[in-house]
Order: structure tokens, then C-alpha cells, then sequence
């Protein structure tokens, strides 16, 4: 007979983390995420623009200037991702409970997961043996 | 060049200021690196001790056999703070590296860094689900979820460790 050995830690749950509000936030957020960072990444829909050149931003998509160097979208994406997704937690609190609870815990892991062979596809630039 | 606050040049250079940011950066990666690899272990490979048995268990064992969910708000800080340190980075980053390796027609090498700062950031949409199921570690409906949730995670920080790597071999220290 054998004894498995409890790894877990005794820790008793805060308030945040027995609340099924807080629960329903989390896994929409954590689904709502990868998505809408790869529609952003692949649209090029960036909140803003960063000009490392000149520490310039600009709203939402702007090119590079002629001779100011290089225009950085990466941190306009990553914004859109955490007001979207917080956005769309926050209004999924307000969903009842026997709806919330339906969403299935898995895709919390699988969504990024898929996301991962469309963001490589999404660099088929780099991709190339010259 | 790089978003550099003006008053830090009083005190140290420019080169100085990068060099000490990008061995924090690195230094907290790898102490996330070893927690999540910790949590991830003790998940796929729970530790099972026969009653009785005798012996000192291998270091194997003791390397999964620690209590996940102490590393929750580690993974949850470090993950934060390496993404923050790493985006600050990127700033100097963008225009003192990824400019020479494209010049040099390194693709692959800046197509793996992109995908690293893809992984990063959605890695960081994870957290609040990821604390929560680790939060609620005796509740059973969670356990397939946390458990592959952290599987992901600590993926995301061996890629992210490597290329970070990689690419500090390409055009890092000294270069």
C-alpha cells in the first residue's frame, strides 16, 4: 500500500481567491488575452507608437521617420491586450454564475498554446535561409 | 539612446547603466526559471513515498517533491519584474542590436526574439488565472487546469531563458 506524499501548502485562500467574481475576471482574461494580442499583432493595431530614436510617442500606428530611426508597435499591442482583456473580464462578472461557470477551465491553457504556431506563421519574414 | 532617465547619467554612464540592467534582468530570469521549473516538476511528477520505504530519497526527487504552490507569488513578482526590466531593455535593444543583426542578416535569431517578446507578453495575460488556481490548490476541479497552465508557463521561461541567451552570445556584452 502506498501514501502519496500532500505537496500542497496549507494556504488558506485570501478573499480574492475564493471569489467567484475574481475567478470569472481571471479565466476570461487569461482567454481573452493571447487572442487579442495576436489580432493586434497581426493587424498591427497598436495603442500607441514608441520612437526609440527620439523617446517620441505617438497614438495608436505610426510609421518610422525618415532618418529618426526605427518605430516600436510591440508596446502599443501589449496595452491593447490588458485594457481589452481586463475590459472583457470586468463585464463577464457581471454574466451569472451557471454561465460563468460553463467556460472550460482548459482553454485557459490551450488558447495560448494555439496562439503560439499562428504568431510563428505571423513571422514568416524571419523565416528564410538568405 | 533607450528610454534613460537624465539624472541616472549623473551618477554612472550610459554603457554601465544597460550592463547592470540587462545582468538584473537575466539574473531574476533565471531565479524564475528555477521556481516555475520547481512547480512544473513537482505537477507532472507529484512524489509517491511507499510507507515504510527506507533511504534517503535522489536529488530527482527531492527537486519535485516541493511544495508548488509556495512559488505562486514568485513566479507571479519575478514574471512581472523580468517583463518590466526586459521591455525597458528593448528600448536600447531595439535600436543597438536588432539593427546590426538585421544588417547582418541574422533573420532567424531576430525571428526567434520576437517570438520571445510574444511569449512574454502573453505569458503575463496567464498570471491572474494561474495564481488563482494555485491559490485554490485543494480545490480538485482545478488541478488538470493548474497543472497544465503551469506546464505552459514554465515553457514560456526556458524558451524566453534561452533566446535571451542566444541572442546575448550574438551582440550582447561587449559587443
Amino acid at each position: 500500500m502506498s501514501t502519496a506524499t500532500d505537496t500542497r501548502t496549507g494556504a488558506s485562500a485570501s478573499s480574492l481567491a475564493s471569489s467567484a467574481a475574481f475567478r470569472t475576471f481571471a479565466v476570461v482574461f487569461a482567454i481573452a488575452a493571447p487572442i487579442i494580442y495576436v489580432t493586434c499583432e497581426m493587424r498591427n493595431w497598436p495603442l500607441f507608437t514608441y520612437h526609440p530614436g527620439t523617446n517620441r510617442f505617438d497614438w495608436l500606428y505610426a510609421a518610422p521617420v525618415r532618418d529618426q530611426g526605427p518605430a516600436m508597435h510591440w508596446y502599443g499591442w501589449t496595452a491593447n491586450m490588458l485594457i481589452g482583456s481586463a475590459v472583457l473580464g470586468i463585464l463577464a462578472t457581471f454574466l451569472p454564475e451557471n454561465i460563468t461557470k460553463k467556460i472550460p477551465l482548459s482553454l485557459t491553457w490551450i488558447v495560448p498554446v494555439a496562439a503560439m504556431p499562428v504568431l510563428i506563421y505571423a513571422l514568416r519574414f524571419f523565416w528564410r535561409w538568405e | 539612446m533607450g528610454l534613460l532617465p537624465d539624472f541616472i547619467l549623473d551618477y554612472i554612464s550610459d554603457t554601465t547603466f544597460w550592463t547592470i540592467l540587462l545582468i538584473v534582468h537575466g539574473l531574476l530570469a533565471i531565479a524564475l526559471l528555477g521556481a516555475i521549473t520547481h512547480q512544473a516538476m513537482s505537477v507532472l511528477m507529484p512524489v509517491r513515498r511507499v510507507a515504510g520505504a527506507a533511504g534517503e530519497p535522489g536529488i530527482v526527487t527531492r527537486f519535485r517533491s516541493v511544495q508548488g504552490a509556495g512559488y505562486t507569488a514568485a513566479v507571479c513578482v519575478l514574471w512581472i519584474v523580468v517583463y518590466f526590466f526586459g521591455a525597458w531593455l528593448y528600448t536600447k535593444y531595439r535600436m543597438y542590436v536588432r539593427i546590426p543583426i538585421e544588417a547582418q542578416g541574422f533573420w532567424k535569431t531576430q525571428g526567434v526574439f520576437d517570438l520571445k517578446e510574444h511569449v512574454a507578453t502573453i505569458g503575463l495575460g496567464l498570471l491572474p488565472i494561474y495564481w488563482f488556481f494555485w491559490k485554490n490548490v485543494r480545490d480538485p476541479e482545478y488541478d488538470s487546469a493548474r497543472k497544465w497552465l503551469t506546464v505552459v508557463l514554465a515553457a514560456m521561461v526556458w524558451y524566453n531563458f534561452l533566446v535571451g541567451h542566444i541572442l546575448n552570445n550574438v551582440r550582447g556584452f561587449g559587443s
